[in-house]
């Protein structure tokens, strides 16, 4: 059990990262890639809203929806407690720490739209992981989110210092290039754990 | 030699030629010499520039790519060939299109990227991956010192993932034409056999064409640390934590791991620790970067080979640390050039 967990964790940041094997959340990767400090930023709230909404999820869908026998509208549900529990966080945040909302600043209600968060609801409910598990591999599927959006925006600062990219490609064409050749490196790592 | 030099001036100059400035300029510039200093990475405090830099690292390549020649014979020659001919194709098309100079650079990406193919490599599939390499791990991010990941292995790294029967199974024993798919790491991996160290140093085993004659690597590489063209602390930090990594793991999980010195000997790690990990222009600038780079390096080689289904993972672990080395560099400077907080 143990061990299932940490093999979840694992999985979920190297051999099953949601942005680069997967190719999900992709808008904001490409627009907010741009500085290290907005994808830093964003990362963070990606952890955070994505780790309270599949536990939130989890709990709605297996101790109402199932119980109920209405799985049919677990899109709908899903979406809208990823909706209504961001709005407010917000404004919790808003009240009682206004310091860390002025941090997070745009990006909590942009993630409402970054469809990693819907699909950590859906794989869970897919996979038929029970609580522990979702909250890890949520947990973890952000944190993998995190270190690839990371990773290619230190390399977008460094090309815009040093790199001579043709017009055609720059912005949005030249950070999939970027993420391509990531995601086949992280190939790399295939086999090393097996999630279902 | 001034003679050249002033015919090559007035050749580009007559109208019709004028679009082939580029190609006349590094006729120029490898026959005559020049005088400006680099205006990208590699930077070198000495009268060293790009191109004595990548002369050096040809140099060092040579045992390696001589004992390829001595033990393949013609197919070595026909892949370094198709190699320089279709990547040097992509490397002219881009610089023609875009006004640019024509950099060395290439010189050495395509010898490197023949040198770490199997011997069996049909050629077809050697000029996919060269124009790959060089389009999109070099061209795209504006050419020779731009570049985030080494554009050899990217081009490795996409025929291998692209043909894997061709890329993995089909490999050649020096002098012998029987095709096997064993190498020394996959036996190994297989059936615990170790290959002698004697038939692995002096190339005696399977492989890719470059890799297997360590002690011509082994050379290679002090060459190349003691012209200080390539920096130490890669190497050592490499080597070392593949070593001491693979001897906890052998002391602690037993025949899993491969034992530490038989993993040292073993696959690209020597041939990729000495010519390609310490690529000066996509592995870190700080020197604790450096440190750091080749420790990663390590660790993922070593998770890579035991406990992934790849046998070797040097390839994917250099091409890693190249995508983490500006988040590494960022990282270092934020800690040690902290601006003091008032």
């Amino acid at each position: 059990m143990k061990l299932q967990i940490l093999s979840i964790f694992i999985a979920t940041i190297f051999t099953h990262n949601i942005a680069l094997t997967y190719l999900l959340g992709m808008c904001p990767f490409i627009s907010l890639s741009r500085s290290l400090k907005t994808a830093w930023g964003m990362g963070l709230s990606v952890i955070f809203v994505v780790t309270l909404t599949g536990a939130l999820n989890w709990i709605i869908y297996h101790w109402i929806l199932v119980p109920t026998q209405s799985e049919l509208i677990s899109y709908i549900v899903f979406i809208i407690v990823i909706a209504a529990s961001v709005q407010l966080l917000e404004m919790i945040l808003e009240k009682f720490l206004p310091g860390l909302q002025v941090s997070f600043g745009i990006f909590l209600p942009l993630i409402t739209v970054n469809c990693v968060v819907l699909a950590v609801s859906l794989f869970m409910v897919i996979r038929d992981y029970n609580f522990i598990q979702t909250v890890v591999f949520a947990f973890g599927s952000a944190v993998g989110w995190t270190l690839a959006i990371t990773i290619v925006a230190a390399i977008k600062e460094k090309l815009s210092l040093s790199g001579d990219v043709p017009k055609g490609l720059q912005g949005a064409g030249i950070t999939m290039v970027i993420a391509g050749i990531v995601a086949l490196t992280f190939l790399g790592f295939a086999g090393m754990v097996a999630i279902q | 030699m001034k003679k050249l030099h002033l015919i090559i001036g007035k050749l580009y100059k007559i109208k019709y030629l004028t679009k082939f400035k580029p190609i006349f300029n590094v006729v120029d510039s490898i026959f005559v010499g020049v005088k400006d200093t680099t205006d990208s990475a590699p930077h070198v405090v000495d009268n060293l520039d790009t191109k004595r830099y990548m002369t050096a690292v040809i140099v060092a390549l040579m045992p390696a790519t001589l004992a390829s020649i001595y033990f393949f014979g013609w197919k070595a020659l026909a892949i370094i060939f198709v190699s320089y001919a279709a990547g040097g194709l992509a490397e002219v098309t881009f610089a023609i299109i875009r006004k640019k100079e024509i950099h060395e650079g290439f010189l050495v990406t395509g010898l490197i990227f023949a040198l770490v193919l199997p011997p069996t490599t049909p050629l077809w599939v050697v000029a996919v991956g060269v124009i790959f390499g060089t389009v999109f791990g070099k061209e795209m991010f504006g050419g020779t010192g731009r570049n985030i990941f080494n554009p050899a292995l990217v081009g490795r790294l996409f025929i291998t993932l692209a043909f894997p029967s061709i890329m993995t199974t089909s490999w050649l024993k020096p002098f012998t034409d029987a095709v096997t798919s064993a190498t020394p790491l996959t036996t190994f991996k297989s059936m615990q056999v170790v290959t002698p160290f004697s038939n692995l140093l002096l190339g005696d085993c399977t492989g890719s064409m470059g890799e297997i004659f360590r002690l011509g690597i082994i050379v290679g590489g002090l060459f190349l640390i003691l012209t200080k063209v390539s920096n130490w602390r890669i190497p050592v930090s490499y080597l070392g934590s593949v070593f001491i990594l693979s001897w906890l793991g052998n002391t602690f999980l037993g025949v899993k791991v491969a034992p530490p010195l038989f993993q040292l000997f073993a696959g690209g790690l020597l041939f990729g620790a000495m010519y390609m990990a310490t690529d000066p222009v996509s592995s870190p600038f700080t020197k604790s970067g450096k440190w750091i780079f080749g420790i990663g390096c390590g660790i993922f080689t070593f998770l890579i080979r035991n406990f992934s289904g790849y046998v070797e993972g040097v390839m994917f672990s250099i091409l890693l640390m190249n995508a983490f080395s500006p988040l590494i560099d960022h990282l270092v400077i934020e800690l040690k050039y902290k601006p003091v907080k008032k």
